[in-house]
């Protein structure tokens, strides 16, 4: 089946090279902070896929690449960040805004999901981004993120309620959410 | 029974990610419920606005030199040159195409019905869009790089928009108005996927066109023969929506699936489940559920304050393993009940034959000395080693290879000898193991065959992934297949809680353990290791499962769940026990529960026997705390305005007794179905922190340290350095060490934050 393996190696990578870098480095991003940082990380992954035995990655390639962005993309937060240690096991940035799902006043500044997603603890946005953006499945994210299939069912579920909620609570006219579904 | 519109698995079926199987039972659900299908509905166009806004996000590229160096060691050192995408991308890349198709025209259709509402999406007009970094999409190698400039109506990421290069596409989709249905008919004709395409500009188009153009709507039923699952009827677009999207939801996944599980059955399997398993251990997925401390509440608009008890403990070791290494702990994984209920108060036994006895004490709270503390101590009755009714218990364990460091499975191989031991002739243990595939290694087993239970134990060895489902059916089975009435029947689960192949979703997993805790046989849970330990996962089945909850971190500790408070582990004496108080509003402003976060009941459940709750086992000592501010001290608060409709509160001639609250206890006999109330009526005598009992000091000091790990805005004036005092002050005799161990991490975390403050 594979033997033309060794031949369309250099072609493979190239097409998903093109398929994935943006997606690769839009995750590296959410973890690193930094753009540049983030292109590093998946020039790497990519090297690295360069000199993996390919055979071996057969029908897994997608979250082997995801899994390798996130760990490099994870030592570079670690070096980069001596300041707080914790920043990994913490894995919460955002919980200083616990209320902002329920206060009225901030319900009328949110204007689009990208909005409330960001005041989801940043594991979840992570899981949501891999299911959404880059279109994975909760099998492939548990692979990658080593949540269990059933955790990472449970932030999506809770995630998209969490935006469906602030969504619906918007007047009419503003919900993209209402619209598409009334 | 009707489905929670609220249950996970809505959208998991919602996101096609439910095995058939799975996903017949939601749409049979879906049948009888309308807020479950409102629910889907909801789900999948919220699933759609997520989508297409982060699919605005601007597209990110890897420099000319980077991707140069990549292709250079992309080649193989004598390359025949460059052919087209191996085969096998070609087929993914038609599957996926095949998915896409049908997402377009999903998409196509809610943007028609935009358009008939009038409701043009104004941010659309003159976007610029191009290729979209959808990944789901195969494409034949592009000659020049694409770069997509959008203007971003979020400033979200603060990413530098890059400038296009040189022959870089920009599209503004004016210029593509009725292109989309074009493109999107010769796709559907072909049947083939149109390699210059990508699935997002395709999704993208099909909007917009769709929006803008009063183009023809596609009609559901040209979608059945492209489908190949048309049924005969439903042709009539007044059919609805629910249906046509569970249609697409039914044509869509098949393909998706089984394009997944092609991929998953290759060869390469194991190895990549290796690599993964190694790479995992590196960064740590550790998982705890967000909690947020119970606010204050005034006490004329929410006289009563409901809540189940709780007797787990892990949280305190999860917390200590943390601090010992060197870190705090992550705000979530502190929850303070569970810190508190890790020590054992001095509390009387009940006298007459009531399973427990209540003690409440007051005084002011030390980090705010106006406001007042009530502690609640509930004390299980005690019952001898010699008393004690023969049990059947069923080791179920983990021995997936996620298992293997030594504080997991070899751990575990020391601690539960620790139990056996203790166990005499009228105890059976059986031991079953989970891991790929689930087993009995040891049939149930009287113990006066040690010998074999313990080499059983001794055999085990990690290796496999984990399959919980099953493995808990089998435990529950064999322990129900030698249930002694009257006895302790109890299922004892250690594992690091990663569940990952098998019964995939929470809510099945609970309902399992919900319907087998039906059959008498309760359920302890024994967390072990780090790394990717589940922390929310495993308190859940514990708490679903009439169990108790305690994480294991070290022999010592194995010791102390296993042997020291066996009784409270194996032997529950009172179940369902939930806790009301009632606040008298003449002297209460207002009040706060402290932790129990997760245990809030509705005050109608305080009287519903059908609401489960938490349980209590012989000996075990149960303590709640509560945060009172007097009456006319509660200003600063947030309240709501006075009611147009009704009078505020009127209080009864009973406020005047100078009673602080009512105190309220339901519980069930361990094989009860109703319950049995006792209520105690409290008063405040004014006591100051000082003057109060040495277990309402350390209590208090547990309380306060919970809270600076928090961080919790009540925190008040406490610091790790007043918690040390207060915990010195409330040490008392302390037999076996424990609140000694406290002190010790108290001054371990003040390193820490001090270390952090140096540092920064």
């Amino acid at each position: 089946m594979r033997s033309s393996e060794g031949q369309n190696q250099g072609t493979d990578v190239k097409a998903l090279l093109h398929r994935l870098q943006g997606p690769l480095i839009r995750y590296a991003f959410q973890i690193t902070g930094d753009v540049e940082r983030a292109r590093d990380v998946v020039q790497d992954t990519f090297l690295q896929l360069c000199s993996e035995h390919r055979a071996s990655l057969n029908g897994h390639l997608e979250p082997w690449l995801y899994t390798v962005c996130r760990n490099r993309a994870l030592d570079v937060r670690r070096k980069e960040s001596h300041m707080n240690p914790l920043v990994e096991t913490t894995a919460e940035p955002r919980s200083d805004s616990p209320d902002a799902l329920i206060s009225m006043e901030q319900r009328e500044t949110f204007q689009s999901a990208l909005k409330v997603l960001e005041t989801l603890p940043a594991r979840q946005q992570e899981v949501i981004r891999l299911k959404f953006q880059n279109e994975l499945s909760y099998k492939e994210i548990s692979l990658v993120t080593g949540l269990s299939v059933t955790n990472v069912g449970f932030l999506i579920h809770a995630g998209l309620k969490a935006i469906r909620q602030n969504m619906l609570a918007q007047p009419h006219a503003n919900s993209k959410v209402l619209r598409r579904i009334k | 029974m009707k489905i929670d519109p609220n249950d996970s698995r809505l959208t998991a079926y919602a996101l096609g990610e439910l095995d058939e199987t799975e996903q017949g039972a939601i749409e049979h659900e879906l049948l009888h419920s309308e807020a479950a299908r409102q629910a889907v509905e909801e789900i999948r166009a919220t699933a759609e606005v997520l989508k297409e806004e982060l699919r605005s996000e601007p597209r990110l590229q890897l420099s000319e030199a980077q991707r140069s160096s990549i292709q250079r060691k992309s080649q193989p050192a004598k390359s025949k040159g460059l052919f087209g995408p191996s085969k096998v991308l070609y087929a993914g890349g038609a599957l996926l195409a095949a998915a896409s198709l049908l997402l377009v025209i999903y998409l196509n259709w809610s943007g028609r019905r935009s358009s008939l509402e009038n409701a043009f999406d104004t941010d659309r007009k003159g976007r610029i869009i191009g290729r979209g970094s959808s990944p789901g999409t195969v494409v034949k190698e592009s000659p020049k790089p694409v770069e997509v400039v959008t203007k971003q109506s979020h400033p979200v990421q603060q990413i530098p928009v890059q400038a296009p290069t040189k022959g870089a596409e920009v599209q503004f989709d004016r210029k593509r108005q009725g292109a989309g249905v074009g493109t999107e008919l010769i796709v559907r004709n072909e049947g083939v996927p149109q390699p210059q395409l990508q699935t997002g500009q395709l999704v993208q188009k099909g909007l917009v066109a769709n929006s803008a153009v009063t183009a023809p709507m596609v009609p559901p039923a040209a979608l059945r023969p492209m489908s190949g699952m048309g049924s005969g009827t439903g042709n009539a677009i007044g059919m609805g929506r629910v249906r046509m999207q569970r249609q697409l939801s039914f044509m869509s996944s098949p393909l998706i699936q089984s394009h997944e599980s092609e991929e998953l059955n290759t060869s390469g399997d194991k190895e990549v489940g290796r690599w993964l398993q190694k790479n995992r251990q590196n960064f740590n997925t550790e998982a705890y559920d967000r909690v947020v401390d119970n606010p204050f509440l005034r006490a004329t608009q929410n006289p009563l304050s409901t809540f189940s008890i709780d007797v787990d403990t892990a949280a305190y070791a999860n917390l200590r393993r943390f601090l010992v290494s060197g870190a705090l702990p992550p705000k979530d994984s502190v929850r303070i009940e569970e810190m508190v209920n890790y020590f054992s108060y001095s509390y009387s036994a009940p006298k007459n034959n009531d399973p427990f006895a209540a003690q409440v004490e007051v005084a002011s709270a030390p980090w705010k000395p106006e406001h007042r503390l009530v502690k609640v101590g509930l004390k299980g009755r005690e019952i001898a080693q010699d008393k004690r009714p023969p049990s059947n218990l069923v080791f179920l364990i983990d021995v997936s290879g996620s298992m293997q460091p030594p504080n997991k499975l070899p751990l575990i191989k020391r601690g539960l000898p620790l139990l056996v031991e203790k166990l005499t002739e009228n105890d059976r243990v059986a031991v079953v193991v989970y891991a790929g595939a689930s087993g009995l290694v040891l049939p149930s087993t009287t113990c006066d065959h040690k010998a074999k239970i313990l080499a059983a134990l001794e055999n085990l060895e990690a290796g496999g992934s984990t399959n919980g489902g099953s493995g808990i059916q089998l435990a529950y089975d064999t322990a129900i297949a030698n249930f002694i009435k009257g006895g302790t029947n109890r299922v004892i689960l250690a594992t690091d809680g990663d569940f990952n192949v098998g019964v995939t979703n929470q809510g099945e997993l609970t309902r399992l353990i919900e319907e087998k805790a039906k059959s008498g046989v309760f359920l302890s849970v024994l967390g072990f290791g780090m790394g990717n330990y589940k922390d929310s996962t495993l308190e859940k089945l514990a708490d679903k499962g009439n169990g108790n909850y305690a994480y294991v971190d070290s022999l010592q500790e194995a010791r102390k769940v296993l042997v020291e408070e066996m009784g409270g582990t194996l032997i529950t004496i009172a179940k369902d026990v939930k806790i009301q108080v009632e606040f008298n509003p003449a002297l209460v402003g207002a009040y706060r529960l402290i932790g129990y976060e997760n245990r809030i009941l509705r005050a109608e459940d305080f009287n519903d026997d059908t609401k489960d709750a938490g349980e209590i086992g012989a000996g075990h000592t149960v303590t709640a705390l509560y945060e009172v501010v007097p009456a006319g001290k509660e200003g600063s608060l947030p309240g709501v305005d006075a009611l147009k409709y009704q009078k505020p509160v009127e209080v009864t001639r009973e406020s005047m007794s100078g009673e602080l609250l009512m105190l309220k206890l339901r519980y069930k006999e361990p094989d009860g179905t109703t319950s049995k109330l006792i209520q105690v009526p409290v008063s405040d005598r004014g006591t100051t922190w000082t003057q109060a009992s040495r277990d309402f000091k350390f209590a208090s000091a547990v309380v306060a340290l919970g809270m600076i790990l928090r961080d919790s805005p009540y925190k008040g004036n406490a610091t790790l350095g007043s918690v040390l005092d207060l915990a010195e002050a409330g040490k008392g005799e302390d037999k076996q060490g424990y609140r000694a161990e406290f002190i010790e991490l108290v001054g371990a975390a003040r390193g820490l934050v001090e270390g952090r403050k140096v540092t920064d």
